[in-house]
Protein backbone atom coordinates (compact mmCIF):
# COMPACT_ATOMS: atom_id res chain seq x y z
CA UNK A 1 0.00 0.00 0.00
CA UNK A 2 1.05 3.31 -1.17
CA UNK A 3 0.86 6.43 1.28
CA UNK A 4 -1.99 8.69 1.59
CA UNK A 5 -1.19 11.84 -0.19
CA UNK A 6 -4.46 13.90 0.53
CA UNK A 7 -7.30 13.71 2.68
CA UNK A 8 -9.79 15.38 4.50
CA UNK A 9 -11.32 15.31 7.58
CA UNK A 10 -14.87 16.36 8.51
CA UNK A 11 -13.85 19.12 6.03
CA UNK A 12 -17.08 22.12 5.06
CA UNK A 13 -16.79 23.78 2.32
CA UNK A 14 -18.84 26.51 0.43
CA UNK A 15 -18.59 29.85 -0.56
CA UNK A 16 -18.57 32.32 2.36
CA UNK A 17 -20.95 29.63 4.38
CA UNK A 18 -20.60 26.26 4.82
CA UNK A 19 -22.42 24.59 1.38
CA UNK A 20 -21.41 20.96 2.50
CA UNK A 21 -20.15 19.63 5.79
CA UNK A 22 -18.68 16.33 7.08
CA UNK A 23 -16.62 15.92 4.06
CA UNK A 24 -13.97 13.12 5.30
CA UNK A 25 -12.16 10.83 2.60
CA UNK A 26 -8.09 9.98 1.78
CA UNK A 27 -6.75 9.40 -1.61
CA UNK A 28 -3.65 7.26 -1.87
CA UNK A 29 -0.66 7.77 -4.23
CA UNK A 30 -1.97 5.47 -7.80
CA UNK A 31 -6.00 5.95 -6.76
CA UNK A 32 -8.32 7.81 -8.69
CA UNK A 33 -11.33 9.08 -6.65
CA UNK A 34 -14.38 10.56 -8.92
CA UNK A 35 -16.98 12.81 -7.56
CA UNK A 36 -20.14 12.55 -9.02
CA UNK A 37 -23.57 14.22 -9.21
CA UNK A 38 -26.24 16.98 -10.67
CA UNK A 39 -25.22 19.98 -11.85
CA UNK A 40 -25.13 22.90 -8.79
CA UNK A 41 -24.47 19.61 -6.55
CA UNK A 42 -21.00 21.39 -4.67
CA UNK A 43 -18.26 19.20 -6.95
CA UNK A 44 -16.73 21.90 -7.99
CA UNK A 45 -16.26 23.67 -4.44
CA UNK A 46 -15.02 20.76 -3.03
CA UNK A 47 -12.55 20.77 -5.93
CA UNK A 48 -11.83 24.16 -5.09
CA UNK A 49 -10.87 24.25 -1.30
CA UNK A 50 -8.91 20.97 -1.78
CA UNK A 51 -7.20 23.16 -4.40
CA UNK A 52 -6.78 25.94 -2.33
CA UNK A 53 -8.79 28.57 -4.14
CA UNK A 54 -11.53 28.86 -1.06
CA UNK A 55 -10.83 28.97 2.71
CA UNK A 56 -11.56 25.82 4.27
CA UNK A 57 -14.52 26.72 6.27
CA UNK A 58 -14.31 23.63 8.73
CA UNK A 59 -12.34 20.73 9.54
CA UNK A 60 -9.24 20.27 7.71
CA UNK A 61 -7.31 19.31 4.28
CA UNK A 62 -4.15 17.39 4.66
CA UNK A 63 -1.55 16.93 1.99
CA UNK A 64 0.37 13.60 3.50
CA UNK A 65 0.83 14.72 7.22
CA UNK A 66 0.83 18.55 6.86
CA UNK A 67 -2.25 20.36 7.04
CA UNK A 68 -2.60 21.99 3.47
CA UNK A 69 -2.94 25.81 4.64
CA UNK A 70 0.25 25.80 6.05
CA UNK A 71 2.04 24.87 2.96
CA UNK A 72 3.55 27.83 1.31
CA UNK A 73 2.45 28.45 -2.54
CA UNK A 74 5.74 27.72 -4.34
CA UNK A 75 6.14 24.41 -2.88
CA UNK A 76 2.61 23.17 -2.92
CA UNK A 77 2.47 24.03 -6.40
CA UNK A 78 5.51 20.96 -6.39
CA UNK A 79 2.57 18.69 -4.61
CA UNK A 80 -0.54 19.50 -6.24
CA UNK A 81 -1.57 20.50 -9.72
CA UNK A 82 -4.88 21.55 -11.20
CA UNK A 83 -6.98 21.14 -14.45
CA UNK A 84 -9.82 23.66 -14.06
CA UNK A 85 -13.25 24.49 -16.36
CA UNK A 86 -11.74 27.98 -16.91
CA UNK A 87 -11.00 28.45 -20.25
CA UNK A 88 -7.38 30.13 -20.82
CA UNK A 89 -6.82 32.30 -24.45
CA UNK A 90 -2.99 32.84 -24.44
CA UNK A 91 -1.66 34.96 -27.16
CA UNK A 92 1.27 33.63 -29.51
CA UNK A 93 1.89 30.32 -27.64
CA UNK A 94 2.30 27.74 -28.88
CA UNK A 95 1.21 24.02 -27.10
CA UNK A 96 4.53 23.51 -26.18
CA UNK A 97 4.54 27.19 -24.26
CA UNK A 98 1.77 26.59 -22.50
CA UNK A 99 2.96 23.01 -21.12
CA UNK A 100 6.00 24.74 -20.27
CA UNK A 101 4.26 27.17 -18.12
CA UNK A 102 3.96 24.05 -15.76
CA UNK A 103 7.44 24.58 -15.02
CA UNK A 104 7.30 27.69 -13.07
CA UNK A 105 7.53 26.45 -9.67
CA UNK A 106 11.08 24.82 -10.42
CA UNK A 107 12.71 27.93 -12.62
CA UNK A 108 14.70 31.10 -11.31
CA UNK A 109 13.69 34.40 -10.35
CA UNK A 110 13.60 35.00 -14.85
CA UNK A 111 11.33 32.03 -15.33
CA UNK A 112 14.25 30.87 -17.57
CA UNK A 113 13.77 26.76 -18.76
CA UNK A 114 16.79 24.63 -17.99
CA UNK A 115 17.40 22.12 -20.07
CA UNK A 116 16.01 19.91 -17.26
CA UNK A 117 12.62 22.07 -17.74
CA UNK A 118 12.46 21.52 -21.58
CA UNK A 119 12.91 17.76 -20.81
CA UNK A 120 10.18 17.28 -18.45
CA UNK A 121 8.09 19.13 -20.79
CA UNK A 122 8.79 16.68 -23.75
CA UNK A 123 8.25 14.07 -21.01
CA UNK A 124 4.80 15.14 -20.44
CA UNK A 125 4.11 15.72 -24.20
CA UNK A 126 4.64 12.09 -25.17
CA UNK A 127 3.06 11.13 -22.18
CA UNK A 128 -0.51 12.31 -22.91
CA UNK A 129 0.88 11.69 -26.41
CA UNK A 130 0.44 15.71 -28.32
CA UNK A 131 3.54 15.59 -30.08
CA UNK A 132 1.88 15.73 -33.30
CA UNK A 133 0.60 19.33 -32.69
CA UNK A 134 2.67 20.45 -29.64
CA UNK A 135 4.64 23.22 -31.70
CA UNK A 136 1.08 24.45 -33.02
CA UNK A 137 -0.21 27.75 -31.57
CA UNK A 138 -2.36 26.88 -29.28
CA UNK A 139 -5.39 28.62 -30.09
CA UNK A 140 -5.48 26.90 -33.49
CA UNK A 141 -6.05 22.95 -31.97
CA UNK A 142 -9.10 21.50 -31.05
CA UNK A 143 -10.69 21.67 -27.39
CA UNK A 144 -10.01 18.06 -27.24
CA UNK A 145 -6.38 18.65 -27.92
CA UNK A 146 -6.88 21.67 -25.71
CA UNK A 147 -7.69 19.34 -22.79
CA UNK A 148 -4.88 17.42 -23.28
CA UNK A 149 -2.60 20.10 -23.35
CA UNK A 150 -3.42 21.47 -20.36
CA UNK A 151 -3.04 17.74 -18.69
CA UNK A 152 0.54 17.97 -19.89
CA UNK A 153 0.88 21.60 -18.12
CA UNK A 154 -0.44 20.17 -14.93
CA UNK A 155 1.77 17.05 -15.21
CA UNK A 156 4.89 19.01 -16.49
CA UNK A 157 4.67 20.59 -12.83
CA UNK A 158 5.39 17.30 -11.27
CA UNK A 159 2.60 16.81 -8.74
CA UNK A 160 1.96 14.03 -6.61
CA UNK A 161 -2.00 15.07 -6.78
CA UNK A 162 -3.87 15.83 -9.61
CA UNK A 163 -7.06 17.60 -9.23
CA UNK A 164 -9.68 17.71 -12.05
CA UNK A 165 -13.21 19.79 -12.80
CA UNK A 166 -14.98 18.27 -15.19
CA UNK A 167 -11.98 17.56 -17.40
CA UNK A 168 -13.71 15.44 -20.33
CA UNK A 169 -17.12 17.49 -20.55
CA UNK A 170 -17.23 18.90 -23.62
CA UNK A 171 -14.99 16.29 -25.70
CA UNK A 172 -15.93 13.61 -28.12
CA UNK A 173 -16.01 10.16 -27.51
CA UNK A 174 -12.52 9.13 -28.76
CA UNK A 175 -11.01 12.48 -26.76
CA UNK A 176 -12.56 11.29 -23.73
CA UNK A 177 -11.03 7.93 -24.10
CA UNK A 178 -7.97 9.34 -24.57
CA UNK A 179 -8.05 11.65 -21.60
CA UNK A 180 -9.25 9.11 -19.13
CA UNK A 181 -6.40 6.54 -20.85
CA UNK A 182 -3.52 8.97 -20.05
CA UNK A 183 -5.08 9.82 -16.34
CA UNK A 184 -5.10 5.95 -15.61
CA UNK A 185 -1.57 5.13 -16.45
CA UNK A 186 -0.56 8.55 -14.33
CA UNK A 187 -2.43 7.14 -11.16
CA UNK A 188 -1.29 3.72 -12.18
CA UNK A 189 2.26 4.07 -13.75
CA UNK A 190 3.27 7.62 -12.01
CA UNK A 191 1.84 6.71 -8.51
CA UNK A 192 -0.16 10.30 -8.29
CA UNK A 193 -3.26 10.96 -6.65
CA UNK A 194 -6.25 11.57 -8.73
CA UNK A 195 -9.45 13.32 -7.67
CA UNK A 196 -11.36 13.98 -10.53
CA UNK A 197 -14.44 15.14 -10.94
CA UNK A 198 -17.44 14.03 -14.29
CA UNK A 199 -20.56 12.98 -15.76
CA UNK A 200 -20.23 10.39 -17.69
CA UNK A 201 -21.14 7.67 -15.01
CA UNK A 202 -19.88 4.71 -17.59
CA UNK A 203 -16.31 5.98 -17.49
CA UNK A 204 -16.60 6.83 -13.94
CA UNK A 205 -17.47 3.46 -13.08
CA UNK A 206 -14.47 2.08 -14.56
CA UNK A 207 -11.99 3.97 -14.12
CA UNK A 208 -12.69 4.80 -10.10
CA UNK A 209 -11.00 3.14 -7.31
CA UNK A 210 -13.35 5.35 -5.25
CA UNK A 211 -16.32 7.74 -5.66
CA UNK A 212 -17.97 10.25 -3.50
CA UNK A 213 -21.48 11.40 -4.74
CA UNK A 214 -22.30 14.88 -3.99
CA UNK A 215 -26.52 15.74 -4.19
CA UNK A 216 -27.95 18.95 -2.56
CA UNK A 217 -25.47 20.17 -0.09
CA UNK A 218 -24.23 16.72 1.20
CA UNK A 219 -22.14 13.90 0.34
CA UNK A 220 -25.17 11.32 -0.49
CA UNK A 221 -22.84 8.29 -0.76
CA UNK A 222 -19.69 7.44 -1.02
CA UNK A 223 -17.70 4.25 -1.99
CA UNK A 224 -15.96 1.99 -4.25
CA UNK A 225 -17.19 1.73 -7.66
CA UNK A 226 -19.19 -1.65 -6.69
CA UNK A 227 -21.06 0.07 -4.23
CA UNK A 228 -22.03 3.35 -5.66
CA UNK A 229 -22.86 2.52 -9.74
CA UNK A 230 -26.11 0.31 -8.85
CA UNK A 231 -29.77 1.56 -10.31
CA UNK A 232 -30.69 2.15 -6.65
CA UNK A 233 -27.97 4.59 -5.21
CA UNK A 234 -27.44 6.62 -9.12
CA UNK A 235 -31.41 7.05 -10.13
CA UNK A 236 -32.08 8.84 -5.99
CA UNK A 237 -29.14 10.50 -6.89
CA UNK A 238 -29.82 12.03 -10.13
CA UNK A 239 -33.20 11.85 -9.57
CA UNK A 240 -34.88 9.89 -11.98
CA UNK A 241 -37.63 7.40 -11.43
CA UNK A 242 -36.31 3.72 -11.21
CA UNK A 243 -38.22 2.51 -14.81
CA UNK A 244 -36.91 5.91 -16.34
CA UNK A 245 -33.03 5.16 -15.28
CA UNK A 246 -33.08 1.54 -16.40
CA UNK A 247 -34.37 2.88 -20.02
CA UNK A 248 -31.72 4.99 -20.52
CA UNK A 249 -28.82 2.48 -18.56
CA UNK B 1 14.44 26.68 -31.01
CA UNK B 2 17.95 28.10 -32.42
CA UNK B 3 16.01 29.86 -35.39
CA UNK B 4 13.59 31.38 -32.58
CA UNK B 5 16.73 33.31 -31.28
CA UNK B 6 18.09 34.54 -34.36
CA UNK B 7 14.70 36.08 -34.79
CA UNK B 8 14.55 37.77 -31.71
CA UNK B 9 17.73 39.13 -31.64
CA UNK B 10 17.37 40.44 -34.77
CA UNK B 11 14.58 41.95 -34.10
CA UNK B 12 15.83 43.48 -30.78
CA UNK B 13 18.72 44.85 -32.96
CA UNK B 14 16.42 46.42 -35.89
CA UNK B 15 14.40 48.16 -32.85
CA UNK B 16 17.94 49.55 -30.90
CA UNK B 17 19.00 50.71 -34.43
CA UNK B 18 15.67 52.44 -35.27
CA UNK B 19 15.52 54.18 -31.76
CA UNK B 20 19.33 55.48 -32.72
CA UNK B 21 17.84 56.76 -36.18
CA UNK B 22 14.88 58.24 -34.92
CA UNK B 23 16.36 60.14 -31.85
CA UNK B 24 19.56 61.03 -34.48
CA UNK B 25 16.61 62.40 -36.76
CA UNK B 26 14.73 64.37 -33.91
CA UNK B 27 18.06 66.22 -33.19
CA UNK B 28 18.72 66.99 -37.05
CA UNK B 29 15.04 68.33 -37.65
CA UNK B 30 13.12 71.53 -36.40
CA UNK B 31 12.02 74.94 -37.38
CA UNK B 32 14.98 76.64 -36.50
CA UNK B 33 17.46 75.70 -39.69
CA UNK B 34 20.26 74.13 -38.62
CA UNK B 35 22.65 72.56 -40.73
CA UNK B 36 23.12 68.76 -40.84
CA UNK B 37 27.12 69.86 -40.30
CA UNK B 38 26.68 72.43 -37.70
CA UNK B 39 24.51 69.36 -35.21
CA UNK B 40 27.83 67.26 -36.19
CA UNK B 41 29.73 69.58 -34.61
CA UNK B 42 27.80 71.03 -31.68
CA UNK B 43 27.16 67.24 -31.06
CA UNK B 44 30.65 66.48 -31.33
CA UNK B 45 32.31 69.01 -29.65
CA UNK B 46 30.20 69.54 -27.00
CA UNK B 47 29.96 72.81 -27.64
CA UNK B 48 27.93 75.08 -25.89
CA UNK B 49 28.17 78.44 -27.66
CA UNK B 50 26.13 80.58 -29.63
CA UNK B 51 22.20 80.31 -30.75
CA UNK B 52 22.42 76.60 -32.60
CA UNK B 53 24.34 74.70 -29.55
CA UNK B 54 21.57 76.66 -27.47
CA UNK B 55 18.78 75.40 -29.59
CA UNK B 56 20.34 71.84 -29.65
CA UNK B 57 20.82 71.48 -26.02
CA UNK B 58 18.66 73.31 -24.66
CA UNK B 59 15.28 72.37 -26.71
CA UNK B 60 15.92 69.75 -28.82
CA UNK B 61 17.90 66.99 -26.67
CA UNK B 62 15.65 67.15 -23.82
CA UNK B 63 12.82 67.01 -25.86
CA UNK B 64 13.86 64.19 -27.82
CA UNK B 65 15.01 62.57 -24.59
CA UNK B 66 11.55 63.23 -22.94
CA UNK B 67 9.84 61.24 -26.09
CA UNK B 68 11.91 58.31 -25.76
CA UNK B 69 11.41 57.97 -21.80
CA UNK B 70 7.48 59.12 -21.77
CA UNK B 71 6.85 57.13 -25.08
CA UNK B 72 8.65 53.65 -23.63
CA UNK B 73 6.84 54.65 -20.53
CA UNK B 74 3.50 54.94 -21.94
CA UNK B 75 3.38 51.45 -24.05
CA UNK B 76 5.04 49.51 -20.67
CA UNK B 77 1.91 51.07 -18.57
CA UNK B 78 -0.40 49.82 -21.57
CA UNK B 79 1.06 47.23 -21.60
CA UNK B 80 0.91 46.17 -18.09
CA UNK B 81 -2.81 47.00 -17.95
CA UNK B 82 -3.67 44.86 -20.76
CA UNK B 83 -1.98 41.77 -18.70
CA UNK B 84 -3.82 43.30 -15.76
CA UNK B 85 -7.54 43.41 -17.45
CA UNK B 86 -6.42 40.23 -19.94
CA UNK B 87 -7.88 42.48 -22.14
CA UNK B 88 -6.02 43.95 -25.71
CA UNK B 89 -7.62 47.01 -25.66
CA UNK B 90 -7.08 48.09 -22.35
CA UNK B 91 -4.37 51.86 -22.14
CA UNK B 92 -3.83 54.30 -19.82
CA UNK B 93 -5.64 56.59 -22.14
CA UNK B 94 -8.48 54.49 -22.60
CA UNK B 95 -9.50 53.73 -19.06
CA UNK B 96 -9.38 57.61 -18.22
CA UNK B 97 -6.22 57.13 -16.05
CA UNK B 98 -4.64 59.64 -18.57
CA UNK B 99 -7.29 62.43 -17.80
CA UNK B 100 -7.90 61.33 -14.10
CA UNK B 101 -4.32 62.63 -13.94
CA UNK B 102 -4.68 65.65 -16.38
CA UNK B 103 -7.18 66.69 -13.57
CA UNK B 104 -5.41 66.51 -10.60
CA UNK B 105 -2.10 68.32 -11.87
CA UNK B 106 -4.58 70.52 -13.82
CA UNK B 107 -5.98 71.52 -10.05
CA UNK B 108 -2.72 71.21 -7.99
CA UNK B 109 -0.81 73.41 -10.69
CA UNK B 110 -3.74 76.12 -10.61
CA UNK B 111 -3.59 76.12 -7.24
CA UNK B 112 0.08 76.26 -6.46
CA UNK B 113 1.14 78.52 -9.60
CA UNK B 114 -0.93 81.25 -8.30
CA UNK B 115 1.15 81.40 -4.82
CA UNK B 116 4.65 80.13 -5.74
CA UNK B 117 4.99 80.32 -9.66
CA UNK B 118 6.75 77.02 -10.57
CA UNK B 119 5.61 73.85 -9.03
CA UNK B 120 8.48 70.77 -8.84
CA UNK B 121 8.69 68.01 -10.67
CA UNK B 122 8.17 65.65 -7.55
CA UNK B 123 5.08 67.34 -6.81
CA UNK B 124 3.50 66.88 -10.28
CA UNK B 125 4.38 63.30 -10.44
CA UNK B 126 2.71 62.94 -7.07
CA UNK B 127 -0.34 64.72 -8.18
CA UNK B 128 -0.92 63.20 -11.37
CA UNK B 129 -0.09 59.43 -9.33
CA UNK B 130 -2.85 60.40 -7.38
CA UNK B 131 -5.65 61.09 -10.56
CA UNK B 132 -4.35 58.05 -11.72
CA UNK B 133 -4.87 56.04 -8.98
CA UNK B 134 -8.42 57.41 -8.36
CA UNK B 135 -9.48 56.66 -12.13
CA UNK B 136 -7.76 53.33 -11.71
CA UNK B 137 -9.75 52.63 -8.31
CA UNK B 138 -13.14 53.82 -10.12
CA UNK B 139 -12.61 51.37 -13.21
CA UNK B 140 -11.54 48.54 -10.92
CA UNK B 141 -14.87 49.21 -9.06
CA UNK B 142 -16.85 49.05 -12.04
CA UNK B 143 -14.22 45.70 -13.09
CA UNK B 144 -16.05 43.91 -10.11
CA UNK B 145 -19.34 44.20 -11.45
CA UNK B 146 -19.00 44.08 -15.40
CA UNK B 147 -17.22 40.99 -16.69
CA UNK B 148 -17.49 42.02 -20.31
CA UNK B 149 -14.20 43.38 -21.24
CA UNK B 150 -15.53 45.87 -24.39
CA UNK B 151 -17.85 47.12 -21.43
CA UNK B 152 -15.35 48.10 -19.44
CA UNK B 153 -13.30 50.45 -21.76
CA UNK B 154 -16.61 52.56 -22.47
CA UNK B 155 -16.47 52.94 -18.63
CA UNK B 156 -13.02 53.39 -18.95
CA UNK B 157 -13.94 56.31 -21.89
CA UNK B 158 -16.64 57.81 -19.70
CA UNK B 159 -14.61 58.76 -16.85
CA UNK B 160 -11.45 60.05 -19.16
CA UNK B 161 -15.01 62.39 -20.84
CA UNK B 162 -15.97 63.42 -17.15
CA UNK B 163 -12.36 64.46 -15.64
CA UNK B 164 -11.28 65.95 -19.04
CA UNK B 165 -14.76 68.21 -18.95
CA UNK B 166 -13.86 69.23 -15.31
CA UNK B 167 -10.40 69.83 -16.42
CA UNK B 168 -11.57 72.14 -18.96
CA UNK B 169 -13.63 73.57 -16.84
CA UNK B 170 -10.94 74.63 -14.19
CA UNK B 171 -8.49 75.81 -17.03
CA UNK B 172 -11.18 78.16 -18.46
CA UNK B 173 -11.83 79.89 -15.36
CA UNK B 174 -8.49 79.78 -14.04
CA UNK B 175 -6.19 83.01 -14.21
CA UNK B 176 -5.12 83.92 -17.59
CA UNK B 177 -1.21 84.27 -16.47
CA UNK B 178 -1.44 80.45 -15.33
CA UNK B 179 -2.96 78.97 -18.29
CA UNK B 180 -0.81 79.50 -20.87
CA UNK B 181 1.27 76.36 -20.93
CA UNK B 182 -1.79 75.11 -19.07
CA UNK B 183 -3.25 74.57 -22.08
CA UNK B 184 -1.39 73.38 -24.25
CA UNK B 185 -0.08 71.25 -21.81
CA UNK B 186 -3.62 69.53 -21.01
CA UNK B 187 -3.39 68.30 -24.72
CA UNK B 188 -0.76 67.02 -24.80
CA UNK B 189 3.18 67.47 -25.74
CA UNK B 190 6.63 67.37 -25.32
CA UNK B 191 7.81 71.26 -25.83
CA UNK B 192 9.08 73.01 -23.22
CA UNK B 193 11.01 70.16 -21.37
CA UNK B 194 13.94 70.85 -19.48
CA UNK B 195 16.90 68.90 -18.39
CA UNK B 196 16.04 68.82 -15.29
CA UNK B 197 12.48 67.31 -16.19
CA UNK B 198 14.62 64.44 -18.10
CA UNK B 199 16.31 63.28 -14.42
CA UNK B 200 13.14 63.46 -12.98
CA UNK B 201 11.23 60.82 -15.36
CA UNK B 202 14.52 59.24 -15.93
CA UNK B 203 14.51 58.44 -12.04
CA UNK B 204 10.65 57.45 -11.78
CA UNK B 205 10.73 55.50 -15.56
CA UNK B 206 13.45 53.74 -14.58
CA UNK B 207 12.60 52.40 -11.53
CA UNK B 208 9.31 51.42 -12.43
CA UNK B 209 11.02 49.68 -15.64
CA UNK B 210 12.94 48.02 -13.38
CA UNK B 211 10.14 46.43 -11.20
CA UNK B 212 7.97 45.72 -14.41
CA UNK B 213 11.17 43.85 -15.45
CA UNK B 214 11.64 41.80 -12.34
CA UNK B 215 7.91 40.56 -12.25
CA UNK B 216 7.97 39.27 -15.23
CA UNK B 217 8.15 35.83 -14.14
CA UNK B 218 4.80 35.90 -12.28
CA UNK B 219 3.45 38.09 -14.93
CA UNK B 220 3.91 35.34 -17.42
CA UNK B 221 1.75 32.82 -15.47
CA UNK B 222 -0.81 35.38 -14.75
CA UNK B 223 -1.79 35.28 -18.39
CA UNK B 224 -2.61 31.71 -17.77
CA UNK B 225 -5.71 33.31 -15.60
CA UNK B 226 -5.24 34.05 -12.45
CA UNK B 227 -6.26 30.53 -10.96
CA UNK B 228 -3.43 28.72 -13.00
CA UNK B 229 -1.12 31.08 -11.93
CA UNK B 230 -2.22 30.84 -8.15
CA UNK B 231 -1.96 26.82 -8.23
CA UNK B 232 2.10 27.64 -9.86
CA UNK B 233 2.70 29.28 -6.40
CA UNK B 234 2.26 33.10 -7.59
CA UNK B 235 1.04 35.49 -5.03
CA UNK B 236 -1.87 36.81 -6.75
CA UNK B 237 -3.00 39.71 -5.07
CA UNK B 238 0.11 41.27 -4.91
CA UNK B 239 0.72 40.96 -7.95
CA UNK B 240 -2.12 42.22 -9.16
CA UNK B 241 -1.61 45.42 -6.42
CA UNK B 242 1.69 46.03 -8.13
CA UNK B 243 1.02 45.80 -12.04
CA UNK B 244 -1.81 48.54 -10.81
CA UNK B 245 0.74 50.56 -8.77
CA UNK B 246 3.50 50.16 -11.81
CA UNK B 247 1.27 51.31 -14.45
CA UNK B 248 -0.32 53.99 -12.75
CA UNK B 249 3.26 55.10 -11.70
CA UNK B 250 4.24 55.66 -15.24
CA UNK B 251 1.20 57.17 -17.11
CA UNK B 252 1.34 59.66 -14.22
CA UNK B 253 4.70 60.62 -15.10
CA UNK B 254 3.87 60.66 -18.70
CA UNK B 255 0.21 62.97 -17.56
CA UNK B 256 2.67 65.29 -15.14
CA UNK B 257 4.96 66.44 -18.08
CA UNK B 258 3.68 65.95 -21.38
CA UNK B 259 -0.34 65.71 -20.86
CA UNK B 260 -2.26 62.63 -21.68
CA UNK B 261 -1.10 61.37 -24.73
CA UNK B 262 -4.01 59.27 -26.49
CA UNK B 263 -3.15 55.42 -28.29
CA UNK B 264 0.43 54.66 -27.57
CA UNK B 265 -0.49 52.88 -24.47
CA UNK B 266 -2.82 50.75 -26.68
CA UNK B 267 -1.17 50.26 -29.98
CA UNK B 268 2.85 49.88 -29.53
CA UNK B 269 2.27 46.50 -27.13
CA UNK B 270 0.26 45.30 -30.40
CA UNK B 271 2.63 46.37 -32.91
CA UNK B 272 5.49 44.46 -30.90
CA UNK B 273 3.48 41.17 -30.26
CA UNK B 274 2.96 40.95 -34.02
CA UNK B 275 6.69 42.02 -34.78
CA UNK B 276 7.95 39.77 -31.88
CA UNK B 277 5.47 37.13 -32.10
CA UNK B 278 6.00 36.19 -28.71
CA UNK B 279 3.88 36.42 -25.13
CA UNK B 280 6.64 36.25 -23.01
CA UNK B 281 6.70 39.24 -20.53
CA UNK B 282 11.20 38.82 -20.19
CA UNK B 283 11.02 39.74 -23.52
CA UNK B 284 7.80 42.30 -24.47
CA UNK B 285 8.87 44.63 -21.51
CA UNK B 286 11.71 45.83 -22.84
CA UNK B 287 10.39 45.60 -26.42
CA UNK B 288 7.41 47.18 -25.84
CA UNK B 289 9.62 50.38 -24.30
CA UNK B 290 11.79 50.41 -26.92
CA UNK B 291 8.69 50.54 -29.48
CA UNK B 292 7.02 53.40 -27.44
CA UNK B 293 9.97 54.85 -27.66
CA UNK B 294 10.01 55.27 -31.71
CA UNK B 295 6.53 55.70 -31.89
CA UNK B 296 6.28 58.73 -29.78
CA UNK B 297 9.38 60.07 -31.02
CA UNK B 298 8.33 59.83 -34.90
CA UNK B 299 4.92 61.14 -33.96
CA UNK B 300 6.31 64.34 -31.81
CA UNK B 301 8.73 64.90 -34.78
CA UNK B 302 6.04 65.12 -36.86
CA UNK B 303 3.61 67.42 -34.35
CA UNK B 304 6.56 69.71 -34.11
CA UNK B 305 7.44 69.53 -38.19
CA UNK B 306 4.86 68.95 -40.43
CA UNK B 307 3.22 72.28 -40.33
CA UNK B 308 6.06 74.37 -38.59
CA UNK B 309 6.62 77.02 -36.84
CA UNK B 310 2.85 75.63 -35.60
CA UNK B 311 2.73 72.90 -33.64
CA UNK B 312 0.19 70.06 -33.24
CA UNK B 313 -0.88 68.35 -29.85
CA UNK B 314 0.91 64.75 -29.73
CA UNK B 315 -2.15 63.20 -29.03
CA UNK B 316 -3.60 64.27 -32.40
CA UNK B 317 -0.75 63.03 -34.13
CA UNK B 318 -0.37 60.04 -32.24
CA UNK B 319 -4.57 58.95 -32.40
CA UNK B 320 -3.85 59.27 -36.32
CA UNK B 321 -1.21 56.52 -35.99
CA UNK B 322 -3.01 54.67 -33.34
CA UNK B 323 -6.35 54.48 -33.53
CA UNK B 324 -6.40 52.55 -36.94
CA UNK B 325 -4.20 49.54 -34.67
CA UNK B 326 -7.07 49.55 -32.11
CA UNK B 327 -9.68 49.18 -34.44
CA UNK B 328 -7.47 46.35 -36.19
CA UNK B 329 -7.01 44.72 -33.40
CA UNK B 330 -11.29 44.20 -32.49
CA UNK B 331 -11.34 43.12 -36.40
CA UNK B 332 -9.08 40.72 -35.81
CA UNK B 333 -10.20 39.36 -32.03
CA UNK B 334 -13.39 38.98 -33.95
CA UNK B 335 -12.52 36.51 -36.18
CA UNK B 336 -11.33 34.62 -33.48
CA UNK B 337 -7.09 35.40 -34.45
CA UNK B 338 -6.92 35.94 -30.57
Amino acid sequence: MTDILISADQLSVGYGKPLIENISFHVRGGEIMTLIGPNGSGKSTILKTLAGYLKVLGGRICLEEKQAESIPGKEKAKKLSVLLTERIRPELMTCRDVVETGRYPYTGHFGILSEKDKEAAQKAIEMVEIGDFADKDFSAVSDGQRQRVMLARAICQEPEILILDEPTSYLDIHHKILFLEVLRKLAHEKKLAVIVSMHELDFAEKISDYTLCVKDGSIYRAGTPKEIFNDQVLHELFDISAELYRRYF
Amino acid sequence: MKKESVRLTAAFLGTALLLFLVFCMNLFTGSAEISFSEVVKILASLGREGTAADILWKIRVPRALSAMLLGGALALSGYLLQTFFHNPIAGPFVLGVSSGAKLTVALVMIFLMGRYRSVGSAVMIMAAFAGSMLSLGFVLLISRKVKRMSMLVVCGVMIGYICSAVTDFVVTFADDSDIVNLRSWSLGTFSGMTMDNVAAIFLVVAVAFGGAFLLSKPIGAYQMGESYAQNLGVRVIALRAALILLSGLLSACVTAFAGPVSFVGIAVPHIIRVVFRTSKPILLIPACFLGGSIFCMVCDMIARTAFAPTELSISTVTAIFGAPVVILIMVRRRKGEY
